[in-house]
């Protein structure tokens, strides 16, 4: 019967098993408490200036009244640019890495390289951008250079998120539809493409995310501090979000208090419904999923 | 037919990049970059030049007079704005590009000292100013300005000055220091006329520099006296038209070559009573009587 009984040892591993779990826990905490006095802050101090006059008018007397339609219109059209550019680069780039390369020092050299584009700072890239995009390939600086320049920052974070999820794709899927005499572009069409989906929109959404918030790789190559119209093509400048906020919280006088923080905001409430579209995108994609 | 559709829209997408710089909907654009003390008047200006000319649109961003200067030397801006002269080595390197930088004054600003609310001190010289930016000089403490800080409050000077490609730290330093003047080191570097007043405003020990149109009622203007025993003058916008104020400078727009069509329509409108009625609103001193 007494070896049933919980030694002096077990009870004191039990309770540094609770100390150790309350521990973590506390931590996770601690993770999602800047999410909430962030979004608390913006929420309680810039509420009072979102209307829809607000979302949707131009900004006037010196930007310090008014709205910031034009801001919101160019951060769509520069991520709407990127996306278009980025996600077949990114997709194609890693199907081949994930189902075609074979293991040498090429495919090396390539890993090697995504990972570094990855690691460079986006000031860098902004750099990069104006003397590639700007100055030598001579678009100016329009929402075509800053939406290449985005391209090329958020290129790694796409190609790493698709590569992954095709490999998640079982190997017997594949090795089935071969055998059944199908080509390596029509497995990949018919069966690797479809049951990764939702991988590769968790690479799109990471990547929307961040261009919203990008302020350096577009304030030298396409992004201005004001322009009196919303733009047209892209061959265009533009305002954007991410530069407004920055202008009216430290370039403009006598800026009502609460509007930094709508801007704000605005700002993080648009890449919250990006992010729930593709999500509730996703999961629908998920729920058609055979394995 | 597929591969046909995509080309289409890949040669497209290249003929919308390539026609940068003709606006969408036939509209001119002008480029307006440089001078952030300027930005927010040539916001100002481009806003109501919309309404005026709605077939012309103009394109505002700051970054810094030296910024502008070379965008407008290197053709991607039409107009730059500047809250300095162009120095020998930029027209130097304008003539290397075979373009004829040609000057508009646009205005007048009066550079202000600004101070925390809580500082006691009433007036400041010239010399003063340069002990206490210039490199060498041999002010470090409010005391040796024989004003007593309120309790509470150190009594080391924090200088407040503004990035090198600023317009306003070059003038500052003609100015203040002298043509071989150079600052004394160890000053807060800030990035933007706004951000040097926004700074002081919340350090009880700070003294900076910045314009007129950045003033605010939570921080201390400080008249400001070319000499010792030559009476003080407050920065004003009357003070920096006569020219009483010792440190009042004319802002600038630089344009390659002499401006023609659209570019000179829009200068010409900034000078006439309108354009001007709006600088002087904004805080500026106009560029002529009107």
């Amino acid at each position: 019967m007494s070896s049933f009984r919980a030694t002096e040892l077990d009870r004191r591993n039990q309770r540094r098993e609770r100390w150790v779990r309350g521990l973590f826990l506390v931590m996770t905490l601690m993770l999602i408490l800047p999410v909430l006095i962030i979004l608390g802050t913006l929420a309680w101090r810039g509420h009072s200036v979102i209307s829809l006059d607000f979302l949707l008018s131009f900004p006037t007397n010196g930007m310090t009244e008014g709205g910031i339609f034009p801001a919101l219109v160019g951060t769509l059209w520069l991520v709407g640019v990127a996306l278009v550019v980025s996600v077949p680069m990114g997709v194609a780039a890693a199907i081949y890495l994930s189902e075609y390369a074979p293991e040498n020092l090429l495919t090396r050299s390539i890993n090697l390289a995504i990972i570094n584009l990855a690691g460079v700072p986006s000031i860098v890239h902004a750099l990069f951008g104006v003397g590639a995009f700007v100055l030598f390939f001579n678009f100016g600086t329009s929402i075509l250079a800053a939406g290449l320049t985005l391209a090329v920052m958020t290129l790694p974070v796409v190609i790493v998120s698709t590569r992954e999820s095709l490999q998640a794709v079982p190997q017997a899927f594949r090795e089935a539809s071969w055998s059944l005499g199908a080509t390596r572009w029509q497995t990949i069409r018919r069966i690797v493409l479809p049951n990764s989906v939702s991988g590769i929109l968790t690479g799109v959404i990471l990547e929307v995310s961040r261009t919203v918030g990008e302020t350096a790789p577009i304030m030298f190559t396409g992004a201005a501090f004001f322009l009196p119209f919303l733009p047209l093509g892209v061959g265009d400048q533009t305002m954007a979000l991410s530069l407004h906020l920055f202008t009216v919280s430290t370039q403009v006088p006598n800026v009502p208090e609460a509007l930094p923080f709508g801007v704000a905001l605005t700002l993080i409430s648009l890449v919250l419904i990006l992010n729930a579209v593709s999500i509730a995108f996703r999961m629908y994609l998920r729920g058609k999923k055979k394995w | 037919m597929r591969t046909s559709t995509w080309a289409v829209v890949g040669l497209s997408f290249l003929a919308a990049a390539c026609g940068s710089n003709v606006n969408g909907s036939g509209r001119t654009l002008i480029q307006n970059k440089g001078s952030d003390t300027l930005v927010n008047v040539a916001q100002a200006w481009a806003e109501a030049y919309s309404t005026v000319d709605p077939s012309c649109a103009v394109a505002v961003s700051g970054g810094g007079s030296g910024t502008g200067i070379s965008s407008m030397i290197n053709g991607t801006v039409e107009l730059a704005n500047a809250s300095r002269k162009m120095k020998e080595r930029e027209f130097a390197a304008a003539r290397e590009n075979g373009v004829d930088p040609v000057e508009h004054i646009v205005g007048f600003d009066a550079l202000v000292v600004y101070l925390h609310h809580d500082n006691p001190l009433e007036s400041i010289t010239i010399q003063q100013l340069a002990e206490i930016y210039g490199d060498g000089g041999s002010i470090e403490r409010w005391s040796q300005l024989g004003v007593t800080m309120p309790a509470g409050t150190s009594d080391e000077i924090v200088r407040v000055s503004r990035q090198n490609n600023s317009g306003t730290y070059v003038y500052f330093r003609e100015a203040v220091l002298g043509k071989e003047g150079r600052y004394k080191l160890g000053s807060l570097d800030m990035h933007g006329s706004k951000d040097v007043v926004d700074l002081v405003e919340k350090t009880p020990g700070a003294i900076g520099y910045s314009g007129l149109a950045y003033a605010t009622e939570h921080v201390k203007l400080v008249p400001v006296s070319p000499g010792e025993g030559q009476g003080d003058v407050m920065p004003t916008v009357e003070s920096a038209v006569d020219g009483t104020y010792p440190i009042a400078r004319p802002l600038f727009m630089y344009t390659a070559g002499q401006p023609t069509g659209k570019v000179k329509e829009y200068l010409d409108w900034i000078l006439s009573d309108v354009g001007q009625r709006i600088i002087l609103e904004k805080g500026y001193a106009p560029a002529r009587h009107f």
